[in-house]
């Protein structure tokens, strides 16, 4: 097992009439376990081009049995104006401007029969789409298992 | 305008080869500007005991802070759950518009953007009926 920590710092010194100051820090950890830590990690950096609503983590039936999964997805343009909308199956979650991140647990609960391909387009995929300029993003998924593809030619 | 920062910092000594550690700051503007957000809920406390799905952030309810919340807007959400971890089952599941993004299980937090609208309330719907307690702070313009 790994030991993993997520740390979130709320701060600000204005927008209230005393100063904000929130931190909070989580370790990763398995479904059903009191302290066994996730231990497998994809780490990306994408470009993603305007016009198109892409798949950026791909549900698949190993992520959905063991629902602790955790994503991670930042936008790393420096353009105000630039976004990406990040969905999830039909649902929009919410726009990531220039500069914003977000973290979220992901349990990938899949109601439609889905192949590891999802032919049925109808999933937990976590979708992106950028606006106004290309965006590049890091992201990553935290979890303990994943289906993995068998090569065509094998 | 206020300034108001969010940092992340993943960190771990084992997960792979190579110590990680990620950490990024946003700042806090108002959709597509470099102007600071100036509304938020402050810091809320929510406990419940029931195994029902409930609203946490009604977008329906009228004149409501949470119906000024809409899709070119910039919001930004932050839900904890307080409760300790325990036997690691127990979990409350955060849905949009009855989609379920993931599960927060005791110690669990999460911090996203919301594009609100119509039907697009956040939903908790917790395992079971045990008592859990959630923090929950939106910051919005």
């Amino acid at each position: 097992m790994a030991t993993t920590t997520a740390t979130i710092t709320l701060s600000s010194s204005d927008l209230l009439t005393d100063n904000l100051s929130l931190s909070s820090t989580m370790s990763l950890y398995k479904h059903g376990t009191t302290a066994t830590g996730l231990e497998q990690l994809n780490y990306h950096r994408a470009v993603i081009p305007t016009g198109t609503n892409f798949t950026l983590i791909q549900e698949s039936a190993a992520l959905n049995a063991n629902p602790a999964n955790y994503v991670y997805i930042v936008n790393k343009n420096t353009d105000v104006t630039d976004y990406v909308i990040v969905s999830i199956r039909t649902e929009v979650i919410g726009r990531l401007y220039a500069g914003d991140w977000m973290w979220i647990p992901y349990s990938d609960a899949t109601t439609a029969t889905a192949g590891v391909d999802d032919p049925s387009g109808n999933d937990s995929d976590i979708e992106i789409q950028a606006f106004t300029h290309d965006c590049t993003v890091e992201y990553a998924l935290f979890h303990s298992g994943e289906t993995l593809l068998t090569a065509s030619d094998s | 305008m206020a300034t108001t920062t969010a940092t992340i910092t993943l960190a771990s000594s084992d997960i792979a080869d190579n110590a990680m550690s990620i950490s990024n700051t946003a700042t806090l503007y108002t959709a597509g500007t470099d102007t600071g957000i100036v509304e938020t809920t402050g810091l809320s406390r929510k406990k419940f005991a029931t195994a029902s799905e409930f609203i946490l952030l009604d977008h329906g309810l009228a004149n409501s802070q949470m119906a000024d919340v809409t899709a070119d807007k910039s919001c930004k959400v932050y839900i904890k759950n307080i409760n300790d971890r325990g036997d690691g089952t127990k979990y409350v599941a955060v849905l949009i518009n009855s989609i379920e993004i993931g599960r927060l299980y005791g110690g669990d937090w999460m911090f996203f953007p919301w594009a609100g609208g119509n039907d697009k309330d956040i939903d908790i719907d917790p395992l079971d009926a045990t008592e859990t307690t959630l923090e929950y702070c939106v910051f919005y313009e």
